[in-house]
């Protein structure tokens, strides 16, 4: 049983979880893996109570991807790799004056997709507990299926599938690289900013062309960009998310939450790319399928996001998600404290997990929902006036930068600026990032397969 | 002073590209410089963070946002 102390001290880690990534996750660019992950770890390490951890964490995600909502919608930059894929849709909403409806409708979707990710992870989780050998020994086959799938929704399909393996290539001979000068042991894997280097290899392609005299003479110049919001009233009592949302958007939402779940182990953002546009592709007037496309793949995202974290720690115990692999490794893998032999998956029961994950998910919601609704608008007026995009371009290359230095050196700032110039190039030409993900976890398995 | 049209679009927004310059600069060496300097035995990366955030608040400060931002007074969208 457990004791009302514990269940007091979980509320207060849910409450700074959800209060500290209410911040952070509105400052754009803040890559999930990089502020997620570093934080659990240290967490865990410092030898916190395992349950209060996870319910740490389970209110960081949800607020975080509460939040980072924001900087999509006012300025096209992702406020991490999940709302990537938001980025088009929002941009239409900001274009009609209406950054604050996307804020409304992105956090809605997310509280729906919290609302059917938590109880749908924990019964698919006990569903799987039989099938998790299988599983784990075939995760990077799922991977390489999943590219190949994503890959032929895309427009440019053969493009897109025929960049896999070349792609793959590139990544496990830097890898490979590195091992063999030693700049890495042999038993790492550069991830992190090889993942950040995708993400920002379209701005790194802009970069570069920046370089060419030629080119940036030929480039279309403006002048300042002219924003005109419409004042909205303000949200009286506490908002509610089912009144933001219409009804079809709440449908809609709660359909791509439950494919979010269910796809649990496929990099979420391809699964959103395709379903948001799948879900938007028949409405006609532009802001209408561009609401609805936020607050799908918003749901979806959250969704996707818990039950990549939820499932394989529950039913397997070992990181088979991107999400896992991600901002949640330190859950599965934090040597001393927690070994793949010795994780949350070993220590906590069925019951702590359903106690842990419920406390974290609603006390982030009613922290960070409330807050986002009720000052979107002033948040916006904010950044729009205070906040230059150059900074936001800085803040998100100079973590890459970072990253790159702290995975393997500063040969490594070279292997991510290259990454990032082919994962730009193959980003104009219509891979989606999906495909590209899914192709970075493949890779090791699909290098192999030809050696 | 800025001349008319001298910015271009750089991820969905605009920028000066001495400005972009400027604050790439600013961010690199804020955010490596505070993964460097981190005391031993400490976590560099807490450092890293913090010195990305001081960047993205310096180059907030002494760059100008390309907007020009209104409200309009409307009710209904």
């Amino acid at each position: 049983m457990m004791d009302v102390v514990l269940i007091i001290q979980m509320v207060v880690a849910a409450i700074l979880g959800a209060g500290l990534y209410t911040i952070i996750g509105i400052a754009p660019g803040t890559d999930e893996t990089a502020v997620l992950a570093p934080v659990t770890l240290l967490l865990v390490v410092s030898g916190m109570e395992p349950i209060l951890v996870l319910t740490f964490f389970i209110a960081a995600i949800v607020a975080k991807k509460l939040t980072d909502s924001i900087p999509v919608a006012i300025a096209g930059i992702p406020g991490g790799v999940m709302s990537a894929p938001m980025v088009d849709h929002a941009m239409v909403l900001k274009k009609h004056g209406k950054p604050d409806v996307s804020i409304r409708k992105m956090a809605s979707g997310s509280v729906i997709g919290t609302i059917i990710s938590v109880p749908l992870s924990l019964l698919l989780a006990s569903a799987l507990v039989p099938l998790a050998d299988v599983i784990e020994q075939y995760s990077s086959q799922l991977f390489f299926f999943g590219a190949i799938f994503l890959a032929l929704m895309t427009k440019n399909r053969l493009f897109s599938l025929v960049s896999i393996v070349p792609f793959a290539f590139l990544i496990q001979g830097l890898r490979n690289l590195y091992w063999e000068i030693g700049v890495v042991p042999e038993d790492t894997t550069v991830f992190t900013s090889f993942f950040l280097g995708i993400t920002i290899g379209p701005v790194i392609l802009k970069l570069f062309e920046l370089l060419n005299g030629r080119i940036r003479r030929d480039l279309p110049r403006y002048d300042k960009k002219e924003i005109k919001m419409n004042k909205t009233r303000a949200e009286k009592g506490f908002p509610n998310p089912f009144t933001i949302l219409n009804k079809k958007e709440t449908f809609s939402s709660a359909v791509s939450s439950v494919f979010g779940v269910l796809t649990f182990f496929m990099s979420p953002v391809g699964i959103t790319i395709f379903l948001g546009e799948t879900i938007a592709s028949r409405i006609k007037n532009p802001v209408k399928r561009a609401a609805r496309a936020v607050s799908s793949m918003d749901g979806l995202t959250n969704a996707a996001y818990l039950s990549g974290i939820l499932v394989p720690l529950i039913a397997i115990g070992y990181p088979l998600s991107p999400t896992a692999l991600g901002p949640g490794h330190a859950l599965f893998n934090a040597p001393p404290v927690f070994t793949y032999e010795h994780n949350l998956h070993h220590i906590l029961s069925m019951n702590e997990f359903v106690i842990a994950t419920v406390i974290g998910s609603i006390v982030a919601i009613s922290i960070t929902f409330y807050i986002t609704i009720k000052y979107a608008q002033p948040i916006c007026a904010f950044v729009f006036k205070r906040i230059p995009h150059e900074a936001m371009l800085g803040l998100f290359f100079g973590l890459v930068i970072m990253l790159a230095y702290m995975d393997a050196g500063v040969l490594n700032i070279a292997g991510v600026l290259m990454i990032g110039l082919v994962a730009g190039f193959l980003h104009r030409k219509g891979v989606n990032y999906g495909v590209q993900f899914m192709t970075l976890y493949a890779a090791p398995w699909l290098v192999s397969l030809v050696f | 002073m800025s001349d008319k049209k001298e910015n271009i679009e750089v991820w969905e927004d605009l920028v000066r590209i001495k400005d972009l310059v400027l604050s790439l600069f600013i961010c690199s060496a804020t955010s490596l410089g505070g993964y460097l300097i981190a005391p031993a035995g400490q976590q560099p990366l807490v450092f890293g963070l913090i010195g990305a955030v001081a960047g993205f608040i310096i180059s907030a400060i002494i760059i100008k946002p390309k907007r020009n931002f209104s409200y309009i007074d409307e009710e209904q969208a």
